[in-house]
């Protein structure tokens, strides 16, 4: 014990990354699934009408959204914050058996609770309330995962050999803040069971807030759930990983100092922009948009000092998949940061508001930035935590190209068919009279919801060579030293 | 100035806490009794309509169905007269939805009818040539849960003071009133009462038959809500 | 003065000390170069580059090593 050298341990990180790929794939075949649906809907029997309840678009969609959020990438999340966090600390987690306890009952407790969002979730047992559909016993399961990150986050923190904290900690903190207050905040719920005395399902609870209250404090929660599941935590990854692969040290410190404190100040001020037109005051959707445009800067502020960072280095997009990832993350950030101020102008709104161009700005933003983002963090770490080499590097220009078309046909069958939409919705013929029917804006969407699922069927198959090469990579990848992995990783034609 | 800051997680975390809890206070707080009050005309749910409501809840009906009428001229000439705060003061959660697959419900009471969403209800494209939406035969066989309805009811009387058995202002001057009953029994028999009358206006034998054998399926569960959205 | 024109003045002044302070901050940061402990700022980005557990750290928790041998007694 005493003369082998303190190294880094991995071992969460690992569980974590497995759970990254697996809830990833299930997470995306739902969505699949869901595409084909709304262009086919004889697929919501797809296994038989006996179990139609289960496979049907409404019981499978808040599985979807959750599966790819709290699933994919939250374990992402706490995959790189396993690994980063002690490397930027430069604390080892073999050092505190404490800590390393911590991380292993997180681990286990947060797997619990995926079990039972995904039975709860297929029985209908939901709130409705969109990402937070979970009833309050899950919730409270979730709260006490949260804590042990926390206690976790701070105990490593707390034992670290480098006095300032790395911008990725910063971001990882407000992570860990912002998700605290927001899931706490709109969860508030009282189980009826016990307040009825004993009456009815003991896992059904009722809201604390009410109608527009109610939808304000959700909003709040869900465009914020957003910025501190789907953006804060990613750009603590690729701050951390896009210097790292490529040797380049961040283009300028100071602006991501700037970056942070804008974001953390200005995000939280946007949620009104999900309720533009509603019963919400007036005072506050104006305050939403023009917030939601202010939020433009610190956005491209993290973004723009990403690509500096590239400077001059940039043969290296072309000759690493790894590095192509992380450059077309960071331009997806900054597409999906300018299209969503876009969206929240309150006569685009007017259009977009209920459509699927609202679908496809989620998606150009998670499936071109966070999940983008998260595989390649992941094909950083695996030669490192593995010690091999990353199984093949053609795969993963095969995987790159495919999913970035699916990206593609994704996000531009959905511009096409919300903008369609929303435009038919409005139109009126010369006596004022509405031109076109509800079930008429619907069927002209049929080809576009087509496009929309091969897109999404593409992504899904780059992601199945993912799991591939991350699996070829722990059990056949060339065994690699130490000297080689500083770093560029190592991958094998 | 902010440097200090890196070097001290505490600090640093309670920074980054009052900057973003900031915000929610800001919007959140001022308006928040001011929402919460009912318009008039508007009535808390008995207990047939919220054992409906649970099951547009338990099929994520609000995933694809907005009930929210925006102030726009398409809008109110589709859907009926644009949203107001006050009605929805009893809807907890509140259920706007946030996409459009189908058309917004906030008043479908106004237009369709028992009849109408039995038949849609089962095979959508019947009356709807061209639907995309899913049909939902298993409404007609599970049984609704009417008991976690009365215990809903209960909680928000007793938590959020929600008139039951109390007379409230409707928009013609009258007066109307919600029956809460005393007992979970009593709950059990009025919204048996109730879906009666809904029942009696569909052609499904077996609903029929379940309906007169006592019990009550969530499709009549289901159609008691959707007609009491007016 | 109803709460709407108290919101309004509040968020009016909230913008104005926001705009002077984020300024003068990006002013102090470029004009100063390093922080308090005279390490430049930029040299922080190097926390990422060499972070093998054996690198030296940019700027080193003292009094750490001490309390690092009682940890590993347990």
């Amino acid at each position: 014990m005493e003369n082998r050298p303190l190294e880094y341990d991995y071992t969460v990180a690992k569980m974590f990354m497995l759970t990254t790929v697996l809830l990833g794939i299930v997470g995306m075949l739902v969505g699949v699934i869901l595409a084909w649906q709304l262009a086919f809907p004889s697929v919501n029997t797809i296994l038989g009408s006996g179990v139609a309840e289960y496979t049907n678009f409404s019981r499978l969609r808040p599985l979807h959204t959750d599966a790819v959020i709290f699933g994919f990438t939250l374990s992402g999340i706490w995959a790189t914050w396993y690994y980063v966090g002690q490397r930027v600390l430069k604390v080892s987690m073999a050092e505190s058996k404490v800590l390393m306890f911590l991380g292993k009952l997180h681990f286990w407790l947060y797997l619990v609770g995926v079990v039972a969002v995904v039975v709860s979730l297929l029985l209908g047992i939901t709130t409705s309330k969109e990402y937070a559909e979970f009833e309050w016993p899950i919730d409270i399961a979730i709260v006490i995962v949260w804590v042990i990150w926390g206690l976790s986050l701070f105990g490593l923190i707390g034992m670290r050999r480098e006095k300032s904290l790395y911008i990725s900690i910063w971001y990882y903190i407000a992570t860990f803040l912002g998700i605290a207050m927001l899931y706490l905040f709109n969860n508030m719920e009282i189980p009826t069971y016990f307040a009825s005395g004993g009456i009815g399902a003991w896992w059904h609870s009722v809201s604390m807030y009410s109608g527009t209250n109610d939808a304000l404090v959700q909003w709040w929660y869900g465009h914020n759930a957003v910025a501190f599941g789907f953006t804060v935590p990613i750009v603590a990854m690729i701050y951390y990983f896009l210097p790292k692969e490529s040797g380049q040290a961040v283009f300028s410190y100071k602006l991501s100092l700037l970056s942070f404190w804008g974001l953390m100040f200005v995000y939280l001020w946007a949620g009104g922009h999900h309720l533009l037109f509603s019963t919400v005051p007036d005072w506050m959707q104006t305050m939403s948009s023009v917030f939601s445009v202010i939020l433009i800067l610190p956005s491209w502020g993290s973004a723009i000092n990403m690509l500096l960072t590239m400077k001059g280095e940039w043969q290296q997009v072309a000759s690493s998949p790894l590095i192509k990832f992380m450059v077309l993350a960071s331009t997806f950030y900054m597409f999906s940061t300018l299209e969503g101020p876009i969206q929240a102008i309150k006569s685009v709104n007017a259009i977009a508001h209920f459509t699927d161009w609202i679908v496809g700005h989620v998606h150009d933003g998670t499936l071109g930035w966070v999940a983008f983002m998260i595989m390649a963090a992941l094909f950083h770490m695996a030669p490192r935590v593995f010690k091999r080499e990353i199984y093949s590097k053609s795969l993963m220009n095969t995987q790159f190209w495919i999913q970035t078309l699916g990206v593609v046909l994704y996000f531009t069958s959905m511009w096409i068919a919300g903008i369609t939409q929303g435009m038919m919705w409005r139109a009126h013929d010369e006596f004022g009279n509405l031109a076109y029917s509800f079930i008429d804006t619907v069927t002209v969407l049929h080809p576009y919801y087509t496009i929309r699922a091969v897109g999404g069927t593409l992504y899904l198959i780059g992601m199945f060579l993912f799991a591939w090469n991350m699996y070829k990579t722990m059990t056949a990848g060339r065994r690699v030293e130490e000297n080689e992995l500083q770093n560029a990783s190592p991958m094998a034609a | 100035m902010f440097h200090w800051l890196e070097k001290h997680p505490f600090f640093f975390a309670v920074g980054v806490f009052v900057t973003i809890a900031f915000a929610g206070l800001i919007e959140i707080v001022p308006n928040f009794a001011e929402a919460s009050r009912p318009s008039i005309g508007t009535k808390p749910y008995t207990t047939l309509e919220l054992a409906g409501r649970h099951v547009y809840i338990k099929n994520s009906c609000n995933a694809c169905h907005s009930q929210l009428i925006r102030p726009f001229k398409a809008e109110t000439d589709r859907y009926g007269d644009y949203s107001l705060s006050g009605e929805y003061a009893y809807d907890r959660p509140f259920l706007w939805g946030s996409k459009r697959t189908g058309p917004d419900l906030m008043r479908v009471g106004n237009y369709r009818t028992t009849d109408w969403h039995e038949n849609h209800m089962r095979d959508p494209r019947s009356v709807v040539p061209g639907s995309i939406m899913p049909a939902y035969a298993w409404l007609f066989e599970n049984s609704a849960d009417v008991d976690t309805a009365y215990a809903e009811q209960v909680t928000v009387r007793d938590f959020f003071s929600v008139p039951y058995n109390q007379e409230i202002p409707m928009k013609d001057g009258s007066k109307e009133t919600v029956v809460l009953a005393d007992t979970l029994a009593g709950a059990q028999a009025s919204a048996l009462e109730e879906a009666k009358l809904v029942a009696a206006d569909m052609k499904d034998k077996s609903v029929q038959d379940a309906v007169s054998a006592g019990q009550i399926p969530e499709i009549v569960a289901l159609i008691a809500y959707m007609n009491s959205l007016k | 003065m109803d709460i709407a024109q108290l919101q309004a003045y509040g968020y009016f002044f909230l913008v104005l000390f926001l705009v002077v302070v984020l300024y003068s901050y990006i002013y102090h940061l470029y004009k100063n170069r390093k922080d308090h402990d005279g390490v430049d700022y930029e040299k922080y980005s190097n926390m990422a580059l060499n972070d093998d557990i054996t690198d030296k750290p940019v700027n080193k928790v003292s009094d750490k090593e001490t309390k690092k041998v009682g940890d590993k007694n347990e």
